[in-house]
């Protein structure tokens, strides 16, 4: 038989795909070389805790009367997950000046913070908050593919500016700009590559379509995306490693597994990047695709360390959602420091703060990140992987410790520490990396959204991550819906 | 000229355009992975009596097979050996009894006790020979000491062939690959059962952070504790903070936990290596097995006092394993009908609410239908 689609990978770009496409009663078969949904998004379990290896904040979900495209997709689709809607509760740290500032509270209360830091903001965070309005406006109407903008002249003012520039035009004043953008380390690149119109969709969903935090863990958002696509009538194997991805007679695919199978169908999607599918699976050599990957940059990969402590958060003194600590929040110096092994940047999750039943009673979870760029992990090899994990560990725990003044080694119950030689052994992804390539110069999410349709490949297409939109969940899920509608669309256009 | 969505389309062509064609660079961390198999291929180098029935292998990499090194371990991490045996496909994880620094040099051993009607045990004692060529896992498994989470004075645990991770744990700490002071109290049924004697004459001899106690609890000997492990046993090891590592049969865990009551050892102090436990039903039962993978179904019998993991080797059916304690999720299936009865074991609540189960630690009480692909 001949499948309309196969989908390589039940990540979350992929599931997503696979749910529009089996909604829209099409064949289709995701093949998943684990034996679990979720990609990056699971959960595993060690002593009395679960611990959820990405997801801690689903972005563009939205309140039920400001729905995000997260919320709408899901309830599109019928998948019901369990959420609450989470406002800012970060305390920021920058080694260097000494800066400590928290961010409680909705967007209005930041911004009265940023200008009690700094006077002089304020205008320039109202104006910033009609600018991205605006930009939000124009992307969408690009992704429905009107090309004209002329409506959004602040779209196309900043189409070409990184987020230092624009801010600077809207006089807002330095400090201000660092502070503000604490949370570029999510987005992975510096503010002087950044796109704003990146960052601008970015902020616009923080303020305007609120986060929500899963009540239960990542593997059951997983489970119910993986079980509602089936029954759909939505096809996944297991154990099936995709190996090769060729043509089948001129306008079939084949894709051939590990398990020495082969399944045919019309267009394959991809929920790998292009990186891997071109060193990997296609053995046909594309000269535009070397061309695109040699001038892409992979985004930063990280370590994660997972704690679980016997004590509950408030006696421990951890009171903060998000804890950030910078070497400064300058990001250009520090994504220049992420060459190095032991830096001063980390990004600290405790769930518990705002989710009773993250951990059992009495216990708290608190994850350290830490994100690595260039040759930082040059020099790690399977004879040194333990002892550099142990050595990370202890380093991003001691160092949490000096900067929020609270103690955590001796509460330690279980630990576990996740290196991107272990995301690269699940998942595949090119140099561990969990963010896909790096937004900077004309590689940001925007500039792969305008040449989408130059740059498409006949009957393959990619999701996830890694592809148009960009690391972070709520961008993987969106991407599989979209790249899903687009080939829809364009079932239907060649139909006539 | 005023900035329009064609404009940054074209410089990004432009850009991209003055790249080179060539195919992409991996990165070093990309080159360790491509793995297409979770198993390598190994040589017997060595085989040794420890004690009647228990032999050490000792493995070295299958150059012809183009295996050149060994993967390092933790001590205190397991290997699972891969076999057919009669046209059975089966697993088996063995704590490794050599040092971590062993598996830099090119070897790992394994030390195995026969096990009554043991399928594997029984094949490896009598049947592999110097030379065989044999098929292992990846290191794998949580269980052993850490610094950032382990107190310095760790109190060892070991029940009958328990003792194999602290041999290893020992050797590493001699070396200074680990730092902690390790006292095992080892409890063994006879004087001829205890494995090991004279690696751990060895260190009880020479070494100043390292002791082994032994208790025999089926014969009393000059020089060694009568008993199964007590209060009395552990106490002059106890010290303010102590960690506890345990590996052995559930009965030892039970009687300890009392134990550790008793002297007041904090649950986060206390770690266990998963063993596995028999189950015995009260009476054996035949049912109807239904396997779907792939698009595909088998049908085979199962009994009630074998695991459904063992069901499906000894039909011939190739079902994924490493662990068989439930842990490691390689033979992960999700129950589609029937009632099963899973036995220890760790997995995610939101997998048991969705019928996921590990088969290597499931029972049956009913005709089954599950799904595995393989």
């Amino acid at each position: 038989m001949t499948y309309d689609y196969i989908i390589i990978g039940a990540g979350m770009g992929g599931m997503a795909a696979g749910l529009e496409l089996a909604n829209n009663h099409k064949k289709v078969l995701i093949l998943e070389k684990n034996s679990l949904p979720g990609g990056c998004v699971t959960t595993f379990k060690k002593g009395r805790f679960e611990f959820d290896l990405s997801l801690y904040d689903l972005y563009d979900y939205g309140s039920l009367d400001k729905k995000g495209d997260i919320r709408k997709l899901f309830s599109d689709y019928n998948i019901d997950i369990e959420t609450e809607l989470v406002p800012f509760n970060a305390r920021v740290k920058d080694l260097s000046t000494g800066d400590d500032f928290r961010v409680k509270g909705n967007i209005d209360e930041f911004f009265v913070e940023l200008e009690k830091l700094k006077s002089g903001s304020a205008d320039s965070l109202k104006e910033f908050l009609r600018v991205i309005k605006e930009i939000n406006e124009a992307v969408e109407a690009l992704k429905k593919g009107h090309e004209d903008l002329s409506d959004y002249p602040k779209f196309l003012k900043y189409l070409d500016s990184t987020v230092i520039d624009a801010l600077t035009d809207l006089k807002m004043p330095r400090e201000t700009i660092y502070r503000l953008c604490f949370m570029w380390v999510y987005l992975g690149s510096p503010l002087d590559k950044l796109s704003f119109i990146d960052f601008a969709v970015f902020m616009y969903r923080l303020v305007f379509k609120k986060r929500a935090i899963l009540k239960n863990k990542n593997i059951d958002m997983a489970l119910k995306m993986i079980n509602r696509y089936q029954d759909l009538g939505g096809k996944i194997y297991y154990h099936s490693k995709a190996l090769e991805i060729a043509d089948n007679g001129l306008s079939n695919k084949i894709v051939k597994t590990s398990d020495g199978k082969e399944y045919k169908c019309r267009e394959v999607i991809c929920n790998v990047s292009k990186r891997y599918a071109y060193t990997n699976l296609i053995k046909i050599e594309d000269k535009d695709v070397n061309r695109l990957e040699n001038a892409r940059t992979l985004a930063p990969n990280g370590v994660m360390v997972y704690l679980g402590l016997n004590k509950d958060c408030s006696s421990l003194g951890l009171k903060y959602y998000h804890y950030y600590q910078f070497q400064n929040l300058y990001s250009t110096a520090v994504i220049k420091n992420m060459a190095n092994l032991y830096h001063g940047t980390i990004d600290a999750v405790v769930p518990n703060v705002v989710n009773e039943f993250a951990s059992p009673k009495n216990t708290t979870i608190l994850v350290l990140k830490t994100t690595y760029f260039d040759d930082a992990l040059e020099k790690l090899r399977y004879d040194n992987h333990i002892d550099i994990k142990e050595k990370i560990a202890n380093d991003l725990i001691e160092q949490f410790e000096n900067t929020f003044n609270i103690d955590i080694k001796e509460f330690i119950e279980e630990i576990e520490v996740i290196t991107p030689l272990n995301l690269a052994n699940y998942t595949g992804t090119p140099n561990g990396s969990i963010m896909g390539y790096m937004r900077k110069s004309y590689d940001n999410a925007i500039h792969r959204l305008i040449s989408y349709e130059d740059e498409k490949i006949d009957n393959i297409h990619f999701v996830g991550g890694s592809s148009i939109f960009g690391a972070g969940v709520h961008n993987a899920i969106y991407s599989g819906y979209f790249i899903a509608s687009k080939i829809l669309e364009s079932e239907v256009n060649d139909g006539e | 000229m005023e900035n329009s969505v064609e404009k940054v389309r074209n410089i990004r062509k432009d850009i991209i355009k003055d790249y080179s064609s060539k195919s992409l660079p991996k990165t070093n961390i990309d080159m360790m992975v491509n793995e297409v198999s979770e198993f390598r291929d190994v040589i017997v180098k060595e085989i040794y009596e420890e004690a009647p029935d228990v032999k050490s292998f000792v493995l070295v990499p299958n150059k012809n097979k183009g295996i050149n090194e060994l993967e390092p371990f933790k001590a205190g991490q397991y290997i699972s050996i891969k076999l057919t045996i009669n046209d059975i496909v089966t697993t088996r994880a063995y704590s490794l009894s050599s040092s971590p620094s062993e598996a830099l040099k090119g070897y790992y051993r394994i030390t195995i006790k026969r096990v009554q009607d043991g399928l594997v045990s029984n094949y490896m004692l009598d049947e592999v020979k110097v030379g065989d060529e044999l098929r292992v896992s990846k290191p794998a498994g949580d269980f052993g000491y850490l610094k950032v989470r382990d107190e310095e004075n760790v109190i060892g645990i070991a029940g009958g062939s328990g003792i194999t991770p602290f041999i290893s744990l020992a050797k590493a700490i001699e070396e200074g690959i680990e730092d902690c002071n390790l006292t095992v109290l080892y409890s063994v049924r006879t004087y001829d059962d205890i494995i090991f004697k004279r690696e751990i004459e060895e260190f009880n001899k020479k070494s100043k952070r390292v002791k082994f106690v032994i208790t025999l609890t089926r014969e009393e000997k000059e020089g060694y504790l009568n008993g199964h492990l007590n209060k009395e046993m552990i106490e002059p090891y106890i010290k303010e903070f102590n960690t506890i590592l345990m590996c052995g049969p559930k009965a030892v865990y039970k009687a300890m936990n009392e134990i550790l009551l008793y002297f007041n050892i904090p649950r986060k102090c206390v770690h266990y290596e998963n063993f596995f436990s028999d189950y015995k039903p009260n009476e054996v039962k035949t049912y109807k097995l239904r396997i779907l993978t792939k698009g595909e179904a088998k049908v085979i019998e199962c009994k009630s006092n074998e695991t459904l993991l063992v069901s499906m080797e000894n039909a011939g059916i190739k079902a994924p394993s490493l662990c068989r304690v439930g842990e490691c999720g390689f033979c992960r299936s999700i129950l589609i009908d029937g009632k099963i009865k899973m036995v220890g074991g760790v997995q995610p609540k939101a997998l048991s609410e969705n019928d996921y189960f590990h088969p290597c630690i499931t029972y049956p009480e009913s005709d089954i239908v599950l799904k595995l692909d393989i």
